[in-house]
């Protein structure tokens, strides 16, 4: 057995150091709080009834959440895949991808102006019908609807990839058999979605758990809780550090049933997308027309809410906003550490994902007991992170800065760098692993036979089908490392400041004009990262398929 | 000979490197927009010497982040907690007693804390837009009476010092019944915020009738905005206050710096530029008085503020009273 291991040492030794390294890292962190907490701490005392509460209602809303979000998400990326003329499409898909990674503040702030009870659609029914429709996006209702924007519009842009890597020929055979568009979909379409379907479903799940802001803006009741909340409360309120650790525990156990759920799907059709091209089926008018209003609504639901920030922000004075110290500094903070943290996540994806399939495949390694473990432990320490609280790694970082004496800024910079990748990890896997599997899949045969590894492989059987992943990767992990504010919370200072605190700040001191300007900075910077960065990576590079 | 030599240099070493002062506190009394830079200003002239803000998202934040760094922490000063949290603090330990005249305050109680000392103060109170409302509350009972589709926003008193303000302020006007009070206005609680932030800003998007903040609130779109049409509702039978605190780290290496910091905090240069920074009334009477736009706002006829040691007793059961009465 481990001669097969030994053969492709390149592939699995990378991958196996970073996830390893990561799970040092998280080990590191909790014994740094056991250390801090009065050891007596049992991981099912936390169960009290407020928490079984808690959880129950977050695991009846993250599933609800995670459903309606797979559901449009489906629904969307199938329209797009079978309407590739549509109306400034890309720009569509651009901007699909950049509500997930904004900070939530703003989104929900955007959300609000056009869903809210004074918003432009209470506004507008009211004008039309003198109906309003009240705050119907407080409570359980708002909370799915602010999940399901967030989410389904991430879900839709992983899986229109994956319809469009549908070989064609699999559609002229259906379309000769005289498939309906239904048993299309069943027959052709879902089994090639299905397992990014799933993954990103269960990132989708995970972020639904543990949304914070979302669930206490607009659910408007204590029952409608997360255990996020209850973490903060015993962090900060009541200083009981084990009690935190205990609902972490309850947290990351639920994460780990989760993983072990996800990577016990079984991935089948390989299928790699090979080139912009269209779907050689043109369906029935009715079905034409569901596809056009579903691109239309959603396009609608996902757009104007980032319409409105620019509209709330359009009118700030941004002569005065750029000429403000602290603002320049926290630009360049924030820019400084994404472009550092992103190009350390799409590494660290590559590795990850490059050590993982091997025991996907196995004609490369045999299915074994240990090949599965190892498997779980690189999906488990690349999610791992979704499901611990911000708050509890923050205070994991900063336990761990004062154990190790190092210069003032030092520790404050690798606690938000670590943290913004250990956060884009869990997106960018799932994106960039199935398409992995499917290079490989596609060209290991042909790479053996030939002899073919190392760089050349990597630059004629990876690259090219890679590429377009890679620069989306690299734009969401840019963004989503933007700003956290979970972690900086404990080092801020003076000296280090990222935009989005500088914006809570902001919003924090009656400064709402400012910060609405400076959420269309935001806005701004990452929609151009979402439409610049993936076309320097769509040019025809090394080499033409 | 050595050890005259030692004091001299460190005598020397003083007199080249300024004494530095730290103080953790919160974000928005830190911003540049805060009354933090005007306060370093003037004392670091006063005193010849450096004055650090630390900013931290809240004060118990800042509270905490001492706790945790233990006895290598930096801050000489913790600022921003209030009466309702001081007891929380001060069961630590790590407090030490304040060498501060307090009888020059003028605070609507008087004031006998000898670990704490007081900066600014304001009443909690809901804000409301008069161009929009006309007749607004003038007690809880009628905000409870109000119609059906008469909305509020209020924050969490977990992660909220105005929302655990009015917490204790229903409690303190409805005692046992206060559980049942917060089932009577539920229906007109539109969301429940994490901070004042989100809860203020939801307001002026104008998705509520009323928010929960300060009866100082108005001051600021008058002077900043030249609106007037943000008041607040006057209750009758008082309102909460929110008494801002700082104290002086056991710990600290610059008491004497720390102390004359505190006392600072009751000069007239601090009172001055407390009103327009911090949007709060100073502690102590100035020569200047208070901007022309505080005039504008009510002053509560009576004050409501419930025992520090009382509040940190039973503030658990309060809130699970709370959550319970809220439950669905």
């Amino acid at each position: 057995m481990l001669k097969e291991y030994w053969r492709f040492k390149g592939s699995l030794i990378p991958g196996l150091f970073v996830s390893f390294a990561l799970l040092t890292l998280a080990v590191l962190l909790f014994l740094t709080l056991f250390g801090a907490t009065d050891a007596n701490t049992t991981i099912f005392g936390a169960l009290n009834q407020r928490v079984i509460g808690l959880l129950k209602f977050t695991l009846f809303q993250a599933t609800l959440s995670t459903l309606f979000s797979a559901l449009l998400g489906t629904l969307l990326a199938w329209s797009l895949a079978h309407q590739p003329r549509f109306f400034s499409r890309s720009l569509l898909i651009a901007l699909f991808s950049s509500s997930l990674v904004l900070p939530t503040i703003i989104v929900v702030f955007g959300l609000i102006t056009i869903l809210g009870r004074n918003g432009w659609l209470n506004h507008l029914s009211n004008y039309l019908f003198h109906h309003s429709f009240e705050g119907f996006l407080y409570g359980l209702s708002g909370i799915l609807i602010a999940h399901t924007y967030l989410n389904a519009s991430f879900a839709a842009r992983g899986l229109l990839h994956s319809f469009e890597s549908i070989p064609k020929e699999r559609y002229k055979l259906a379309k000769s058999l005289g498939f309906s568009t239904f048993k299309r979909f069943v027959i052709i379409e879902f089994p090639a979605i299905k397992s990014t379907l799933f993954s990103i479903s269960s990132t989708i799940f995970l972020l639904c758990f543990t949304s914070f802001a979302i669930v206490l803006i607009l659910g408007g009741n204590p029952s409608y809780n997360t255990l996020e909340v209850a973490i903060y409360e015993a962090v900060k309120l009541d200083f009981n550090i084990s009690f935190a650790l205990e609902l972490a525990f309850v947290q990351l156990s639920i994460s780990v049933i989760l993983v072990i759920f996800s990577s016990s799907l079984k991935t089948s059709v390989s299928n790699i997308k090979m080139q912009e091209s269209v779907i050689p089926w043109r369906d029935a008018f009715g079905v034409r027309v569901l596809q056009k209003i579903t691109i239309f609504i959603s396009g609608l639901f996902f757009i104007l809410p980032l319409v409105a920030i620019f509209h709330d922000g359009i009118t700030a004075d941004f002569t005065h906003i750029i000429k403000s110290v602290v603002f320049i500094k926290s630009f360049s903070t924030s820019i400084i550490i994404a472009s550092i943290s992103s190009v350390i996540t799409v590494f660290f994806t590559l590795f990850l994902a490059n050590s993982k399939r091997n025991f996907a495949l196995y004609y490369r390694i045999p299915k074994s007991g240990i090949g599965k473990l190892l498997a779980f432990l690189i999906s488990f320490s690349g999610t791992l992170y979704l499901a611990i609280p911000s708050l509890v790694l923050g205070l994991g970082f900063f336990l761990l800065s004062q154990r190790f004496f190092a210069p003032a800024n030092f520790w404050a910079t690798f606690a938000l760098l670590s943290a913004n990748i250990l956060m884009s990890l869990p997106f960018s896997l799932s994106v960039l692993y199935p398409s992995m599997l499917k290079t490989a899949k596609r060209y290991d045969k042909l790479c053996f036979s030939l002899g073919i590894s190392g760089y050349e492989r990597w630059k004629y059987c990876e690259w090219p089908y890679l590429k377009e992943s890679i620069g989306y990767v690299l734009a969401l992990s840019f963004c989503l490392s933007l700003g956290d504010l979970g972690v900086i919370s404990l080092f801020g200072n003076q000296d280090f400041s990222t935009l989005p605190w500088y914006l809570y700040g902001l919003m924090g001191s009656y400064r709402n004009s400012d910060a609405s300007g400076v959420a269309l900075i935001l806005l701004v910077l990452v929609l151009s990262i979402f439409i610049f960065v993936p076309k320097l990576f769509k040019g025809d590079g090394f080499a033409k398929n | 000979m050595l050890k005259i030599l030692l004091s001299l240099g460190l005598l020397m070493g003083s007199l080249f490197a300024k004494e530095t002062l730290t103080i953790y506190t919160y974000d928005s009394f830190a911003a540049s927009w805060g009354p933090a830079p005007l306060i370093k200003k003037a004392f670091e002239k006063k005193y010849d010497c450096k004055l650090k803000f630390v900013a931290t998202d809240s004060a118990i934040g800042a509270f905490r982040k001492v706790q945790l760094e233990g006895k290598n922490t930096k801050a000489d000063i913790v600022l921003g907690l209030d009466t309702n949290t001081a007891e929380l603090a001060r069961k630590s330990g790590l407090f030490a007693k304040h060498h501060t005249d307090t009888s020059k305050l003028s605070l609507p109680i008087k004031w006998n804390d000898d670990t704490f000392v007081p900066f600014d103060y304001s009443y909690f109170a809901f804000v409301y837009d008069s161009n929009k409302l006309k007749n607004a509350p003038t007690s809880f009972d009628e905000l409870a009476n109000m119609p059906k589709n008469f909305k509020i926003i209020i924050e969490d008193p977990r992660s909220s010092t105005p929302g655990l303000g009015l917490l204790l302020w229903v409690k303190a006007t409805y005692g046992n019944k206060a559980g049942a009070y917060w089932k009577k206005l539920a229906p007109h609680i539109l969301t429940i915020t994490k901070g004042w932030s989100e809860a203020y800003n939801l307001f002026l998007k104008g998705e509520a009738d009323m928010v929960l903040s300060y009866t100082t609130s108005p001051a600021y779109h008058i002077i900043e905005e030249k609106k007037y049409n943000y008041k607040t509702a006057n209750f009758k039978a008082g309102h909460y206050a929110q008494i801002e605190i700082a104290g002086m780290l056991k710990s600290s290496k610059h008491k004497d710096l720390a102390n004359k910091f505190l006392n600072f905090m009751l000069s007239d240069e601090f009172a001055n530029i407390i009103p327009t920074t911090n949007w709060s009334y100073p502690v102590v009477k100035t020569k200047k008085g208070l901007p022309k736009a505080f005039s504008l706002l009510y002053v509560p006829s009576k004050m409501i503020l419930m025992n520090g040691k009382t509040v940190e007793k039973n503030r658990k059961a309060y809130i699970n009273e709370w959550l319970k009465a809220l439950a669905r």
